[in-house]
């Protein structure tokens, strides 16, 4: 459990700086979402149970900090960690790149699910696409430059916790 | 449901010391950049700030002139009192500005009295309103979100109609429709017209303003109007809001 303990804290960490790089860039009104980052390494390297609660206690901290349905992240990412957890196997998963690469389909994954979720509030449904769009291209340009530090932090902490993941075991 | 309500407050109280934490810190770098300022700069602004201070309390003065007037019409008349506010300025935490929401973390909470519901406001008009409170947080729905609706007039009319946040497409000024316009209604980009508060619903008071209107077109059915409206841009980068209190806590 030490294991969860730690990809979860790591992940509030990664949650408060896109916080805080949206509260700045919000003047421009650019918004980056990074929810495929938050559980990508733990659904390829850690065991089920493990990125299982990492991503529902994930989930839940951005339930609390968006007006939607509580749970709704928190839904999404368990049914993302399952889809990544069934067929992790065919992966690569020790290389860089494909951990990034999951990190930004499953980030495409979950922004569309939530776009349909939010989409019957927006008032005019074709005109909201355009900046959806532009949000979702810039939130997986900034996947694509923090993943790799990323996920060496999270593998340094779970090392110096002590913390096995299925791999290490 | 008490439970959902709880974990959702527990989960968001987890977050609340980082969002503060960054908030003291950009106050902190404010601060100090501020104190690089020669002490010649720091004498100019001095003498700004006292002139503006003598301006200010002239109109301080007018306005209690008017107040005790508006009470002795309300008394002839025998009119409900309008409603009385407590100002409670607050530092903008953190702002989250994505395209299915529009919100904003402020510094002060159930701590200081802060009711869900309540209106929130700068300089340039209307900010939102109070959507959430706990314990030293609030967060405030933006006038730009979608989800916000509020009865508004169009400057020198009396006839309410409804604006709602819309769009904000990235690097533009953050915009809201409006519906239900009365047809003789004209308004365009290059003659906007203001868009304030009716003061119907009870949540704002009349004569805020919400933004400018810059489009008009007939809506479907003919029967009335349906536009756009630009908000101030500053709304994406404001730092500091009111919180207007009811001092009657049962309206």
């Amino acid at each position: 459990m030490r294991g969860a303990v730690v990809l979860f804290l790591s992940v509030y960490l990664l949650r408060a700086l896109v916080a805080e790089v949206n509260s700045a860039l919000s003047g421009a009104h650019v918004w980056i979402f990074a929810g495929g980052l938050f559980l990508a390494y733990a659904s390829l390297m850690a065991t089920f149970r493990q990125g299982l609660a990492v991503a529902v206690l994930a989930g839940l901290l951005c339930d609390a900090l968006a007006p939607v349905g509580f749970g709704t992240h928190a839904a999404l990412f368990a049914v993302a960690h399952s889809l990544v957890y069934h067929f992790r196997e065919r992966l690569q998963r020790e290389e860089t790149g494909v951990r990034v690469a999951v990190a930004l389909l499953v980030n495409i994954g979950l922004f569309a699910a939530l776009s349909f979720a939010r989409i019957r509030v927006l008032p005019a449904v074709a005109a909201a696409w355009p900046r959806l769009l532009s949000d979702l291209l810039i939130s997986e340009g900034a996947i694509v430059l923090v993943a790799p530090w990323f996920f060496a932090l999270q593998a340094s902490t779970l090392e110096l916790a002590r913390a096995p993941t299925e791999r290490s075991l | 449901m008490a439970l959902k309500s709880l974990s959702r407050a527990s989960f968001f109280e987890m977050t609340a010391p980082i969002s503060a934490a960054g908030s003291y810190a950009n106050d902190l770098q404010r601060f100090w950049a501020l104190r690089l300022h020669s002490k010649d700069e720091l004498i100019e602004a001095g003498r700004d700030l006292a002139r503006l201070d003598a301006s200010y309390a002239l109109s301080v003065q007018q306005n209690g002139e008017l107040q005790a007037e508006v009470e002795r019409l309300q008394a002839l008349l025998k009119m409900p009192p309008l409603e009385h506010f407590r100002f409670e300025h607050a530092r903008v935490a953190q702002r989250d500005f994505s395209g299915w929401w529009q919100r904003m973390i402020i510094r002060k909470g159930s701590d200081y009295g802060i009711p869900v519901g309540a209106p929130v406001v700068y300089s340039g008009g209307v900010v939102g309103r109070v959507s959430e409170v706990h314990a030293y947080t609030s967060v405030v729905q933006l006038t730009s979100d979608p989800g916000l609706r509020i009865a508004a007039v169009v400057d020198g009319d009396t006839r309410p109609i409804s604006f709602q946040g819309a769009l904000n497409q990235v690097f533009g000024a953050p915009r809201g429709a409006i519906e239900f316009v009365p047809l003789d209604v004209y308004a365009s980009a290059s003659v906007p017209k203001r868009l304030a508060t009716s003061g119907l619903g009870g949540v704002y008071p009349p004569g805020l303003t919400i933004g400018r209107i810059t489009h008009v077109e007939s809506s479907e059915d003919g029967l009335f109007k349906r536009g756009e409206v630009e908000l101030d841009p500053r709304l994406g980068e404001l730092t500091e809001v009111t919180v207007l209190v009811p001092l009657d806590p049962s309206s």
